[in-house]
């Protein structure tokens, strides 16, 4: 791959003298009379396109084809020549589009056919050429700074396609002759020059044309080096549409294009709008599109002739698409395209339904049955792409599952409630914090609406989760938790757990099962809140109590098991082993593995209680609740009353 | 990138090898102990990657298809047998057959040739194919260079100093350069023994088939990961660049982006990234990648537990529908994302861009991209309706500009047709008429197309005469103004044929009272 190739620069030398005002002699209708207006008006005589005209318009048409391709790094020099070279545009990138070159080949106007052809020749613009190919483009600037003292890698060639009416084989050597001598003089002086480069290598295509009917008077050549600098090669050629297939079989080689014809596209009739037709459409773009089809063909393509190939199309099937489904697709190349017939109604129809966004999948017409697809056409801000997409065996295939790998069996990342989560424990709310969480919490309705597996279980767990509604209903859980524990900062924290309840409202029956499975997970919160109080295990002197509330959490533990393939059931208790709880002070509500309000409270907590004596009383109390006057009760010899039955419910 | 092992199985390759004091052995034996070597190798360090086993004489055989199993290519190595002669050209035929069967043409591959570097005698042997190698036509191509991206490795069982005794080596090196260069030849250094084969075969593991690992960063999280397959070295331009750019071993996460935005963007390769558990030496205790093996099973099982920031990532990735942007080194980038196949598995998959400061036209400069906060306002609206992505080309292409091309007369017929319509329903498509005559205009000036002007200036002249009884004045007013116009420009003179100028409507007024103004 190189950026430098006889590519990057290209100068179009168009012949202005007064014989290229002669007709092409090939009629073009222009008025086509409308049926029922046809009664006795005889229609206008056709016209028909000068030399001149044919030549502009094929080369513009080489333009559009390049620019649509290749809008960057493949330049060109527009040069008319008659009584003296007239330069239309520079090198500059901003000079590099057909509006530019069109406005200025109007100002030009068509040749004078009255003007002293003994004043005009081709010669002019060809010196002008070659002067303008010794020229550094801003890419070849910018590649040479960067490049500072290995500055001579970059390379300075180029083509010129001279588009003349000569007079014969040895007017056309003559031609040859004069580029030949011109780079050789003109490298002499770029020799010594800081803002010129020397020409390593120029292509010259030599397009005679002439008037349909007669006979040629140069014979075509194929490209033969005149000098280490210099080849070319000569192209007789008549003029109208034979001088445009010419030149848009010249672009498909100089620039490396390849054809591809869409076929089976879909499209409404203009008259019958009710019935649709199928269209082709054929595109043009860079050759390794089909780098698949020729290298995987019985036949390599690549490095044989060149004039062979461009013939050829590739047949690629329309698959209506049916979602507007984002999709990352393995795409190893994408290419810019460019219609063939860029007017034309299916052309048209085809690049505004991309334009509009839609992207359209493309089908290998296979005899067998299988259905591969290997393409895909795309826009991306008004450019249109084909994208090639991978349609062999994956070498990656059966890869092992994340979950199987490391830390695959973590399954509380906690990836989605995240915005509310870190908001909602903020001492005060901002309108737009509130927006945010309200906006979290309809997130997470429309998910369960559309049933998507929520983050936490898709990773890691392995073999049957809980299942999916179970996942929403322990998460609202855990969320409307979460958010009551802060609804006394302020009015907002309010407005969002309203907004949570109101999100919630289930149908009542709906609502009962609820109550119920919330039964269960109090009576669980309890036992694990004994379980894990390690305070509060001092306090207790009655060794029989504990065992009995150990117990019983074993017990609610054991439920909880049992209950757990039930679609209601709370999420599995933390089964790790009591005598390794945590030294963590109380918190208010936890259930299942570490909450995120849990994790917070916790360090709320610790951070707190490292800032005071903890109060004596709480410190021995159940439940939060000191029992008062303890003392009198052991004197009274009283049994103190069950703290954690009076904190129930 | 999947490897073909080739095996020459021909007589030559039972040539003993005389070795002191011990057994003795034949250099087929030498071969195969340094193919177990790369199977185990493979089997522990690189389990992912597919390997075929081609065996080679005169005629060729496909012993076993491509696999992971190791043990299948281990057991097909002691099963070979002994034939006649080395015909090279037809096994390097058959490896283009089976690999293009099996991945196409764009997936690179690695082919160990296994040698003993006698090249056969007659047709068919390397020497008679070089020698014609540039009498072929289409359909016998000689088949190098590989038609699918390669590397050419060839294993000689046999020394230096006796390649260099024929011209062995040359052919060897042809080979080579025939493959553009991909690929390298590996002799026996010194006597031919198990102990210099197993070298050699090292520095074959050493170049080609030692895993890739990496650090995963994003912030202050890291992970520690084996990316799959090697990233190769990329050359961006021989000419200009010809310095191979390597990825980076810090892999570090420089942003965030939708999965639309970045919408199927084309990528030079994809990985694997497999998060590895590290012991303190640093070795490698597993990737994750399951196995019989229980020890490893049960070691895998504990670094499943323990939280990885690779399954944190993908999980947000895969929720959020987004991509992370990574940085592979100095102006070259990748995206991490959630790859899900066929099956209910997915997993974190890296993609390599191009190298480059802009890798995809529709997201600009990369350099260019930053955090939406650094943005005046949330380039994605306040109710994330909107993207600034894709990024508009400054200038639009032909399809989107309403171009004018008349090569086929039917666009030329077209344009005409068009002004034609809207002159017949003048003066309500007043607009519309003199925005396809100024089209039309346009073109024909810079064509140099003046007669076409003529031409529609008659055409719409005769439409003046053509209008109906009950037509609305203006609409003679207006053809005839605009047929003038138009033979004014047909002269090119520069006052009429300025191609920035356009035709306007003739300013008419009926609204009774005053007069009409032309």
């Amino acid at each position: 791959m190189k950026i430098f190739s006889e590519s990057h620069k290209t100068v179009f030398v168009v012949d202005h003298c007064p014989y290229m005002a002669e007709s092409c002699r090939q009629h073009v209708e222009f008025d086509m009379l409308v049926k029922n207006r046809t009664q006795g008006i005889i229609p206008l005589a056709p016209i028909s396109k000068s030399l001149w005209t044919c030549s502009v318009e094929s080369s513009m048409e080489y333009c559009r084809i390049m620019y649509d391709i290749f809008p960057f790094k493949k330049l060109v020099n527009f040069i008319v020549s008659d009584s003296g070279a007239h330069v239309l545009n520079s090198w500059t990138q901003e000079d590099q589009n057909l509006q530019e070159l069109m406005a200025a080949l109007a100002a030009v106007g068509p040749p004078n056919p009255r003007a002293d052809p003994e004043c005009c020749s081709i010669l002019h613009g060809l010196v002008a050429a070659v002067e303008t190919l010794c020229k550094i483009t801003e890419y070849q600037h910018e590649a040479r700074t960067l490049l500072m003292e290995n500055a001579e890698r970059v390379g300075n060639r180029g083509r010129i396609i001279c588009i003349t009416n000569a007079k014969s084989d040895s007017h056309v050597r003559m031609l040859e002759d004069c580029v030949q001598e011109t780079i050789h003089e003109h490298n002499k002086l770029a020799a010594n020059s800081d803002h010129l480069m020397q020409i390593q290598k120029c292509e010259l295509v030599l397009i005679h044309t002439y008037p349909v009917g007669e006979d040629s008077l140069v014979s075509d050549r194929s490209k033969k080096e005149l000098s280490p600098v210099l080849t070319s090669e000569v192209h007789s050629v008549r003029a109208g549409r034979h001088l445009a297939t010419k030149l848009n079989i010249l672009v498909q080689q100089h620039f490396d294009l390849a054809s591809t014809t869409i076929t089976n596209i879909p499209m409404k009739e203009e008259q019958h709008a009710n019935t649709s037709a199928n269209y082709d459409v054929e595109l043009l773009h860079h050759k390794d599109a089909h780098v698949d089809f020729l290298k995987s063909g019985d036949s390599h393509l690549g490095g044989g002739s060149r004039e062979g190939p461009f013939k050829e199309t590739i047949t690629l099937k329309w698959c209506t698409p049916r979602t507007n489904n984002i999709e990352l697709h393995y795409c190893t190349g994408a290419y810019r395209i460019s219609p063939v017939d860029v007017n034309s109604r299916p052309s048209s129809c085809l690049t505004n339904f991309l334009l509009n966004g839609r992207s359209v999948l493309l089908e290998q017409p296979r005899k067998s049955g299988s259905k591969v697809i290997s393409h895909m056409l795309s826009s991306h801000g008004g450019e249109i792409f084909l994208h090639v997409l991978s349609s062999s065996r994956s070498i990656l295939e059966d890869p092992p599952s994340i979950s199987e790998g490391c830390g695959g069996r973590v399954t509380d990342y906690r990836i989605t409630v995240v915005p509310l989560a870190s908001v909602i424990v903020k001492e005060s709310l901002t309108e737009e914090d509130v927006l945010n969480c309200q906006k979290t919490i309809y997130n997470l309705v429309d998910m369960e609406r559309k049933n998507d597996p929520l983050p936490i279980s898709t990773v890691g767990t392995r073999g049957k989760g809980p299942k999916r509604d179970e996942q929403y209903r322990i998460m609202w859980n855990e969320l409307e938790t979460l958010v009551r524990a802060h609804i006394n900062n302020s009015e907002k924290h309010q407005r969002v757990l309203e907004c949570l309840m109101a999100c919630r409202s289930k149908p009542p029956e709906e609502e009962e099962r609820k109550k119920r499975g919330r039964k269960r997970e109090d009576k669980e919160d309890k036992s694990e809140k004994a379980v894990k109080d390690y305070e509060q295990e001092k306090s207790w002197q009655d060794s029989e109590r504990l065992k009995g509330i150990l117990e019983r959490g074993k017990e609610d533990l054991a439920e909880a098991e049992i209950i757990k393939d039930s679609p209601d059931s709370p999420e599995p208790p933390n089964k790790k082993p009591l005598v390794e709880m945590d030294e963590t002070p109380q918190v208010e509500k936890s259930k299942g593995p570490v909450s995120l309000l849990s994790l917070w409270s916790n360090r709320i907590n610790t951070a707190n209680s490292r800032k005071h004596q903890e109060f004596a009383g709480r410190l021995n109390s159940v439940n939060n609740r000191a029992e008062l006057y303890q003392h009198l009760k052991e004197e009274n010899g009283m049994e103190t009353p069950e703290n954690g039955k009076a904190s129930r419910q | 990138m999947p490897t073909v092992v080739v095996m020459d199985v021909s007589l030559s390759m039972t040539r003993p090898v005389s070795i002191e004091g011990s057994e003795e052995y034949q250099r087929k034996h030498l071969a195969a102990h340094g193919l177990t070597m790369l199977f185990e190798h493979m089997a522990t360090n690189y389990k992912l990657e597919f390997t075929a086993l081609v065996v080679f004489s005169s005629l060729w055989e496909l012993m076993v298809p491509f696999t992971r199993d190791y043990n299948t290519l281990q057991e097909a190595l002691s099963n070979m047998d002994d034939y006649d002669k080395t015909c090279l050209e037809s096994a390097l035929v058959g490896v283009c057959n089976i690999v293009q069967q099996e991945w196409g043409g764009a997936i690179p591959c690695q082919v160990v040739l296994v040698t003993d570097g006698c090249l056969g005698i007659g047709r068919g042997s390397l020497r008679h194919s070089l020698a014609t190698q540039n009498q072929r036509s289409e359909s016998n191509r000689f088949p190098l260079p590989f038609p699918f991206p390669s590397k050419l490795y060839i294993m000689c069982m046999a020394n230096l100093e006796e390649l260099q005794s024929t011209d062995s080596l040359e052919c060897l090196e042809r080979l080579i350069d025939l493959n553009n260069g991909e690929g390298q030849i590996f002799t026996i250094d010194g006597p031919l023994c198990l102990k210099n084969v197993q070298s050699m075969f090292g520095k074959l593991i050493d170049l080609a088939y030692t895993p890739f690992h990496a650090v995963l960063k994003c912030g202050h999280l890291t992970a520690d990961v084996q990316v799959f397959p090697r990233p190769e070295p990329f050359v961006v331009d021989e000419e200009i660049d010809p310095i191979p750019k390597v990825i980076n071993t810090d892999l570090e996460i420089v942003g965030f982006i939708d999965i639309a935005d970045i919408s199927s963007p084309p990528v030079l390769s994809r990985h694997l990234v497999l998060p590895i558990a590290l012991n303190k030496e640093g070795d490698e205790v597993g990737t994750g990648i399951t196995d019989d093996n229980e020890d490893e099973n049960s070691a895998n099982q504990i670094a499943g537990k323990i939280p990885n920031f690779c399954v944190l990532l993908h999980g947000s990735l895969k929720v959020e529908g987004m991509v992370a942007i990574v940085q592979l080194g100095p102006e070259w980038h990748g995206m991490l994302y959630s790859q899900a196949d066929s099956k209910k598995k997915s997993n974190l998959m890296m993609s390599l861009f191009e190298p480059g400061p802009e890798p995809l036209p529709w997201l600009g400069k990369m350099a260019q991209l930053g955090p939406i906060s650094d943005a005046k306002e949330n380039p994605y609206g306040e109710d994330d309706n909107k993207s600034p992505f894709p990024l508009q080309p400054k200038n639009k292409r032909s399809y989107a500009q309403n171009v004018t091309v008349w090569i086929k007369p039917s666009g030329l017929q077209t344009d005409v047709q068009k002004i034609l319509r809207n002159a017949r329903k003048l003066p309500e498509k007043t607009q519309t008429f003199y925005k396809e005559l100024n089209r039309l205009r346009k073109a024909a000036l810079a064509f140099g197309f003046l007669d076409l002007l003529k031409g529609v200036a008659d055409m719409l002249e005769r439409e003046c005469t053509l209008l109906p009884d009950t037509a609305h004045p203006d609409a003679a007013f207006q053809l005839s103004h605009a047929a003038q116009q138009l033979k004014l420009a047909s002269t090119g003179t520069s006052e009429y044929a300025a191609y920035d100028q356009n035709i306007t409507p003739l300013h008419t007024d009926f609204s009774g009272s005053s007069t009409e103004r032309i």
